[in-house]
């Protein structure tokens, strides 16, 4: 039996309390700051109250930043679950025990790379001319140039290409691990009934891990959300605002363009709204 | 389970699989390469396998007072971050596994949250918070930032990991005359020494990987290696792409030297689940 003890208390107060203190002064003060109109140059401020949030509205390049973060987002998450899961179930078909921990090692590679360095591996493979990527297409075409990062209608899923190379490749290696702790019973059974392959793990193997599948998509739903690396590396929100995400409009408001730092906040702030309450809302959903 | 008789659909599936597992290292594999090539030898039309290889671009980077300077500043602001992280996250999270509260659920929320803030709302305040103070491009001011980071993930990681301590053994600690604070140092944490690893070597990578906050906290002085690297790129053409590709291998090294131990921890995790 456990005595009562001062453990949970000295234990738990000081780091909660300094997790609040860290957590909550930049929390509060991004919407304090996003309610004034301080820039970078110059050191005076006023209060504006809410029309840093009004200008935002109407700001077209605000509004393309949102579609673009919301088309990336669906274009990451969905495709590293594909990418995931398909290589997972082929895994957990066809690759004998010790093939199994050699790929489980090759697959998580990618996703420990700083996506600093992803990003230059990928921009240097992408080169038009000199790219490992695109020698491909140059071999096939006798010489065309297929630039995929500086074309509108490429750009964001040659960068989003990256991010499931990183996240598709490792999540595929807990697909397989998922797998592996099913009983076998079922598999077995649906085997006696002559069910195909891939009916086996459409109808019994991924409906029994539908909430592992679920977590996993969570999680990718919040890394997701961290795209600023590859993107700032990879094309800097071009060509034109074609990749310009919702981070790197505010990086760029605030830091490289015109220094309005109350209204990157600003922008900052409804982010943060917003991914609290979508995420907040979408856990309480996978807990229950 | 009976034998398969060959297939060609499991030969497509081989096929694959392997033709996955190339993509995942290769270009990792031609990065290293052209950090090993003279500029000659990066700027074909048709990409060279063969190629006298020099330790030029190598020396370059290791010579460079601002990589050396990046190099330093992010060791020591994540080595700190990580070991504030293990002193404040692991007891955290063992009362949070063995002393279970009301609170307990919304504790656990309340970290995992923390997760969901998007980085630029955080690096925005905080940079004229560290303007205001003085403490803006200085290594404290990353360090107590990046802090917020370890903290959370280590004791996210670490709750499950004390979890799965076997009960009885520290039930026969407190037996024996154990104290709770013994019990903590000499059965808990030693117990679940392995899977903690896991989880402090997942937040090292973290921060190291670290790269938003980083850039905007910083202006000279507390610049990190992701920035620095990042920098190069930005001379353009003017730097020869084998001194880039040799920073981004340096960079990457120290992350890929955790590959044992992370893989280790993803096993436990999943062993834990089946059992």
């Amino acid at each position: 039996m456990r005595r009562r003890s001062s453990l949970p208390v000295t234990f738990l107060v000081p780091t909660l309390a300094i997790l609040l203190v860290l957590s909550m002064v930049p929390t509060l003060y991004a919407i304090v700051i996003a309610l004034q109109n301080r820039e970078l140059s110059a050191p005076g401020y006023t209060w504006v109250w809410f029309s840093n949030f009004a200008d935002l509205f109407v700001d077209r390049r605000f509004l393309n930043a949102v579609w673009v973060s919301v088309k990336w987002e669906i274009v990451t998450v969905v495709a590293t679950m594909v990418v995931a899961i398909g290589l997972g179930v082929l895994m957990f078909e066809v690759a004998a025990p010790r093939l199994r921990n050699i790929y489980c090692l090759l697959f998580i590679i990618p996703v420990l790379l700083p996506r600093v360095s992803a990003a230059f591996v990928w921009k240097f493979a992408y080169h038009p001319l000199y790219g490992i990527a695109t020698y491909p297409y140059r071999l096939i075409t006798g010489g065309l140039i297929f630039d995929p990062l500086s074309k509108a209608s490429t750009a964001l899923f040659a960068v989003a290409s990256v991010d499931v190379w990183q996240w598709g490749l490792f999540f595929a290696v807990i697909v397989l691990k998922l797998l592996e702790t099913l009983p076998p019973q079922p598999i077995e059974a649906a085997r006696l009934d002559h069910a195909k392959r891939w009916q086996i793990h459409a109808y019994v193997t991924l409906p029994m891990l539908k909430a592992p599948l679920i977590s996993l998509m969570f999680v990718k739903m919040i890394e997701s959300l961290r795209s600023f690396d590859l993107i700032y590396v990879m094309t800097r929100g071009g060509p034109g605002v074609a990749t310009e995400t919702l981070d790197m409009y505010a990086f760029s408001q605030g830091f490289i363009e015109s220094g309005k730092v109350s209204y990157a906040s600003a922008m900052a702030v409804l982010m943060m709204i917003a991914t609290v309450i979508t995420f907040t809302f979408l856990w309480k959903r996978v807990q229950a | 389970m009976r034998p398969y008789p060959i297939r060609p659909g499991r030969l497509i599936a081989k096929a694959i699989l392997a033709l996955a597992g190339f993509l995942a290292v290769f270009p990792l594999v031609w990065t290293a390469l052209n950090a090993l090539k003279n500029n000659v030898d990066i700027i074909t039309r048709v990409p060279r396998l063969v190629f006298t290889p020099t330790l030029a671009n190598i020396s370059y980077i290791l010579g460079r007072d601002s990589v050396l300077t990046g190099l330093y500043n992010s060791v020591v602001a994540c080595g700190s971050a990580v070991l504030i992280g293990v002193a404040l996250g692991l007891p955290a999270a063992y009362a949070v596994a063995r002393y279970p509260n009301r609170f307990a659920g919304d504790i656990q929320f309340f970290v995992l949250s923390l997760r969901f803030l998007p980085p630029v709302a955080v690096a925005i305040p905080l940079m004229v918070i560290w303007l205001q103070v003085g403490l803006y491009d200085t290594l404290p001011a990353l360090i107590v930032t990046y802090s917020l980071l370890t903290i959370s993930v280590i004791m996210w990681l670490a709750i499950p990991a004390f979890q799965g301590v076997p009960k009885e053994v520290e039930e026969a600690a407190f037996v024996d005359g154990y104290g709770a604070y013994p019990v903590f140092w000499r059965i808990a944490l030693p117990v679940a020494a392995r899977s903690l690893a896991g989880a402090i070597a997942f937040s090292f990578v973290l921060v190291w990987n670290e790269f938003l906050i980083a850039l905007m906290l910083s202006s000279s002085n507390a610049k990190t290696l992701p920035i620095v690297a990042s920098e190069l790129s930005q001379q353009g053409m003017n730097v020869p792409w084998g001194i880039l590709n040799a920073s981004v291998v340096l960079l990457s090294l120290p992350p890929l030297l955790f590959l044992g131990v992370l893989s280790g921890f993803l096993n436990s995790v999943f062993r834990q689940k089946k059992t």
